[in-house]
């Protein structure tokens, strides 16, 4: 590691002033936990970091006319033990319970989760499935960008280098019900080798209306919308069955250390079937 | 595990470890720690080509850059090491590369700096122009490949079975080891059946959690090195021998090791610390990252075809061939060739064998010792083999062994008697703690259950050589001098329980001074489970000098015999103060008989370490993930001298080896590892391994052993990965014959056998 400057700013307005468009050498951090790694490992070598941490209310949790709004430098450990979130989605503080180990989870913060865009992390399928979105802060202004659209690409997402993420909002749930699996296939602890993430709005075991969003074997998180299609007006296994294949057919799987894409694919296909079952606290 | 005492009830108790206390109030000494005046810090930079010719190094920018002390390459290092090559077996390892590179991560340059952050980037500005050669990876490859890693071989002449193999040019071969026993032609025709099956295992890491570090100072009379190795005799004879200079003026200290596991064995950094201390005249360091192992140590990988004949439900013939992937430095590979290579056909009593194993250079990462010297490659194959012959003769597994094994008084493949070694005991037990002839649950729905087992065993390596020194202060408090290590296998703890036992005194109350070869008197090294045995044997021995030489005192001072007169009143006698000390000095060579042409020796090995695993898994047929929910690890370690510690030495190394069964292996792509990483290279934690984990060692005694004790480091490794892959296949069908056992690998076998395969 080489020196670099560290600014610590004290409002959002500053931080965001502090970065630049055009220096990718320049970047905010949060809790560090994937830039230092980078750092350490000598893929990023940054001449300024913009620590997040001192600036004040940016990690409250709260709800706002039914939304649920998580400030982005928030520790997932503290997104884990709210009873906000809790009451509000339930499958939020599961997920976070999968995600690596508390000593991360203590440090590790809700934008940083975002913003990393490694398509191997669990909270975005799930935050896309619960139809999430963020607020950005710019130079000229705020704006909101869906969890769903906020990811370009392999370690890639819309922002523009001087733009932050200053809050997650998760819409109401209104009755819908949702379940995360994660799949891992070189360690129990590790990042997932396929993410599922499903809502439903659901009749007892009837699925009205599905969303369902694989992550980790993609090259980004995303939504299998013919699989959304296969899934609604389902009531059983068989049915949460041929979701699955239809997601097995429509997921652009790639293939990486944890696994190929032909096996993957299999994967998404048992995955989609059990989360859906999850979902519905179907045995 | 039960407490079964003697004597001074010093030997069979569980001892706390003496430095528990130390390392967990963070007091222990660590070679990581130690920081000298005018200390230098030295950063490696490295190959990026599996093989290949330096055209031109080129260090001016890494020089120019402010704060950097020195950049060294071998013409640096030859100015005080002339013949800068290293190694056990073979003089075949330079200080830094000389010429040609031939593993990706070989250390090509060093940046010299006082701050460490000023070297790594220094190390980063370095560049170099290879002409690539081609270059040979897989072990079976290797034994034809046009591509040959070394122009010429260099044994280092101490091994009478590597004469041969002096200048030979345009091979790979390190070492060839062939043994024929009876006439297995004639077996297998005899046969009512012959099985054939090849199995592989694949390149893993040691992973110490303290990577590799030395620092080496000049003092008035020579060189101090300080160094985290297992070997501190062998690092002391090998610089004093690349220096040419008397043993005396090179000393080695070695603290406590935070973990060894084999990697830390003969020279890694020492040679490099000493040629850079000696060039710029002030002390120097290297300290690895947790990265740079992979670029220093692996375990071999192998290759193992192994066929047998059966008639009547008995073994009569087996054909073992074994190529291990030595890497491109030999290290002790052709030891463990050789030394692990004749147990190849597995503790079973059969009159005709042939084994060929072969020790082979390829362009990766040296490989060296790992916890099983070999063993865990050859068990993996021989018991797995053993439950698929045992399958298809529809026989139970646990009987069929029982019809084969090697019982004490019959001879194993080189001719060596079996002598306490308690293979059966070990199968029974298992067979009590698995409730084996109990129904067995298989499970509903996709998730199905199955159950295996296995058993393997161990020769130790012969001949080596132990002293201990123990000694008597004159107010009776006792302290041992020995070169063992304690790397956390708990050697101080065990070494203490023998003084202690011979001279009646607390365990607690012993001091073990820690290896400083000004000091401690030579020891082989701290590998291969020897040093209970061989260091047990020479602390034994010092011990009871130590107490005949008190009972002459006493006998000299005119204190009758029996007398419980205090040793302080002894000295208090003669000397007519608080003076004096009583020395007692032990040294331990257990008999050896090198084996003949074919590979047949009456006198193998001094003790026979036996280990036996037996697992229960859940596999997920839909996508294959394997549970494995039970892992009871059985063994024959003599008499437990500390039941505590046999235990988790027990537990520890099948929990290693769990990891080398399940999940680890060094991925490569062309030579080039792609998952240098633990954040890529999983080892388990505590969520991964069984939750339900057994260990027990059977009654037994090893009559030439310390106490009736002997080794138990590696036992609990040997049948591991056999184990769980008999258990997958008791449980969905399928046969998996490469490690490790990845939830992708027991998918696409499930696949294949529904004669669906995966396809890409
Ligand atoms: C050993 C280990 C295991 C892990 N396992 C998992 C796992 O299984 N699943 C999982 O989901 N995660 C896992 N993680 C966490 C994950 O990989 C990231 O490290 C973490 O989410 C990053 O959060 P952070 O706050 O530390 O971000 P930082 O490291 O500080 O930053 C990460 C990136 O986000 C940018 N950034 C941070 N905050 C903002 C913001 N407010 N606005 C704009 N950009 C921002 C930074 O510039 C940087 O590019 C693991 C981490 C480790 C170290």
């Amino acid at each position: 590691m080489t020196p670099f400057e560290l600014a610590e700013p004290k409002t959002l307005k500053e931080a965001v002033a502090l970065l630049d468009a055009d220096d990718p050498t320049i970047r905010p951090i949060a809790g560090g936990t994937a830039l230092m790694l980078m750092m350490k490992a000598g893929v990023f070598r940054p001449s300024k970091l913009v620590s997040l941490s001192a600036i004040k209310d940016m990690s409250s949790i709260e709800t706002v006319n039914g939304e649920l709004k998580v400030g982005a430098t928030t520790p997932l450990a503290v997104l884990e033990r709210s009873d906000v979130v809790r009451k509000h989605a339930g499958v939020i503080i599961k997920t976070l319970r999968t995600l690596s180990n508390i000593r991360v989870r203590n440090v590790a913060t809700v934008g940083g989760a975002l913003a990393h865009a490694d398509p191997h992390m669990d909270l975005p399928p799930v935050l896309i499935a619960l139809g999430a979105r963020v607020v950005v802060q710019g130079k000229s202004g705020e704006r909101a960008i869906p969890v769903a659209d906020l990811f370009a690409g392999y370690f890639e997402t819309v922002l523009v280098k001087d733009e932050l993420i200053s809050s997650l909002i998760v819409p109401a749930q209104n009755g819908r019900r949702a379940a995360y699996l994660k799949c891992t296939t070189r360690a129990v602890h590790d990042w997932p080798a396929l993410g599922v993430a499903v809502s439903v709005a659901a009749d007892g075991n009837a699925i009205k209306d599905a969303s369902i969003v694989v992550s980790a074997a993609t090259e980004k998180p995303g939504r299998l919308v013919g699989a959304e299609k296969a899934a609604q007006g389902t009531v059983d296994d068989a049915g949460w069955r041929r979701a699955g294949e239809a997601a097995a057919e429509e997921a652009e799987l790639i293939t990486d250390g944890q696994g190929s894409a032909a096996y993957k694919k299999e994967l998404v296909r048992v995955y989609v079937a059990r989360a859906l079952r999850a979902a519905l606290g179907a045995q | 595990m039960a407490t079964r005492t003697i004597g001074s009830g010093q030997v069979g108790r569980s001892v706390p470890r003496l430095e528990g206390a130390a390392k967990v109030t963070g007091r222990a000494d660590y070679v990581h720690n130690i920081r000298l005046p005018k200390m230098l810090v030295g950063k490696i930079f490295r190959s990026t080509v599996a093989h290949g010719r330096i055209k031109s190094l080129n260090v001016s920018a890494a020089k120019a850059l402010p704060g950097v002390y020195r950049v060294v390459t071998i013409d640096d290092i030859k100015t005080v090491i002339p013949n800068p090559f290293y190694g056990p077996a073979f003089h075949d390892q330079p200080i830094l590369a000389d010429g040609k590179v031939h593993f990706v991560g070989e250390p090509v340059a060093v940046v010299l700096a006082t701050d460490p952050h000023i070297a790594e980037e220094a190390a980063s500005l370095i560049e170099v122009d290879y002409e690539e050669l081609p270059a040979v990876f897989d072990e079976v490859e290797a034994m034809t490949s046009k591509a040959v890693v070394h122009d010429e071989l260099k044994p280092a002449g101490t091994f009478p079975d590597l004469k041969h193999l002096k200048g030979k040019k345009d091979t790979n071969i390190a070492l060839d080891f062939h043994l024929r026993r009876g006439d297995p032609n004639k077996a297998f025709a005899a046969a009512d059946h012959v099985f054939e099956h090849t199995f592989r295992s694949q390149q893993v890491l040691h992973v110490p959690l303290e990577p590799f570090v030395s620092a080496a100072e000049l003092t008035e009379t020579g060189l101090t090195i300080h160094t985290a190795s297992q070997s501190p005799s062998f690092v002391r004879i090998e610089i004093s021998r690349l220096l040419g200079w008397p043993e005396n003026k090179v000393r080695v200290k070695v603290p406590y090791l935070g973990g060894g596991f084999g990697a830390k064995l003969y020279i890694k950094l020492e040679a490099l610390v000493a040629a850079l201390t000696l060039l710029v005249r002030r002390p120097v360091k290297i300290s690895l990252t947790m990265e740079e192992q992979f670029y220093t140590l692996t375990k071999h990988a192998a290759t193992f075809r192994i066929k047998s004949a059966v008639k009547n439900g008995k073994i009569t013939g087996r054909d073992c061939e074994v190529w291990w992937n030595g890497g491109a430095y030999a290290d002790i590979g052709p030891r463990i060739t050789q030394k692990s290579g004749f147990t190849a056909p597995g503790p079973y009593d059969i009159d005709n064998v042939s084994i060929d194993s072969y020790s082979l250079y390829t362009n990766l990462t040296p490989a060296g010792a790992l916890r099983g010297f070999g063993i865990p490659q050859l068990v993996w194959a021989y018991e797995s083999h053993t439950d698929m012959m045992a399958r298809a003769l529809r026989l139970d597994p646990i009987e069929f062994r029982r019809n084969n094994i090697l019982r004490d008084g019959r001879a194993q493949a080189t001719g060596t008697q079996m002598k306490d070694a308690a293979v059966e005991q070990v199968l029974d037990r298992l067979a009590l703690r698995m409730n084996w002839t109990a129904p067995f649950e298989r499970g509903t729905g996709p998730v199905k259950k199955g159950r295996g087992i296995a058993v393997g065993f161990k020769a130790s390596i012969s001949p080596t050589t132990s002293i201990a020194i123990v000694n008597v202060a004159a107010d009776g408090s006792v302290t041992l001098y020995c070169s063992t290590v304690d790397m956390g296998q708990g050697s101080d703890t065990a070494n203490a329980q023998f003084v202690a036992e011979v001279l009646n005194v607390p365990a607690e109350s012993v001091k073990v001074v820690h290896p400083d070869t000004d000091v401690t008197p030579y020891d082989m090294a701290t590998l291969g489970s020897r040093s209970l045995y061989h260091m047990g044997n020479a602390v034994r021995l010092a011990a009871e000098d130590a107490k005949a030489k008190l009972s002459a005192l006493a006998r000299e001072v005119g204190v009758p015999e029996g007398s419980n007169v205090p040793v302080a009143e002894l000295f208090q006698k003669k000397y007519k103060m608080q003076a004096g000390n009583i020395i007692g000095t032990g040294s331990y060579i257990p008999n050896y008989v090198p084996p003949d042409a074919n590979g047949l020796t009456p006198e193998a090995t001094p003790f026979w370490m036996v280990g036996g695993t037996g697992a229960e898994v859940e596999v997920d047929t839909e996508t294959g993930h394997v549970r494995v929910t039970k892992m009871i690890s059985v063994a024959d370690v003599g008499r437990p001298v500390n039941p505590r510690i046999v235990e988790t030495q027990l537990s520890g190394a099948a929990t290693m080896q769990f990891g080398f069964t399940m999940q680890e292996k060094i991925e490569l792509d062309g030579g080039q590892i792609t998952n240098a990483s633990f954040a890529d290279y999983k080892i388990p934690s505590i969520v991964d391994i069984p939750r339900d984990m057994q260990n027990e060692a059977v009654e037994s005694e090893q009559g030439t052993g310390p106490f009736g004790a002997k080794g138990v480091g590696e036992s609990g490794t040997f049948g591991v990965s056999p184990a769980i892959a008999n258990a997958i296949e008791d449980a969905c069908g399928v046969r998996l014959t490469e490690l490790p056992l990845t939830a992708e690998k027991v998918y696409r076998a499930l696949r294949e056998a529904q004669g669906r395969p995966l396809e890409d």
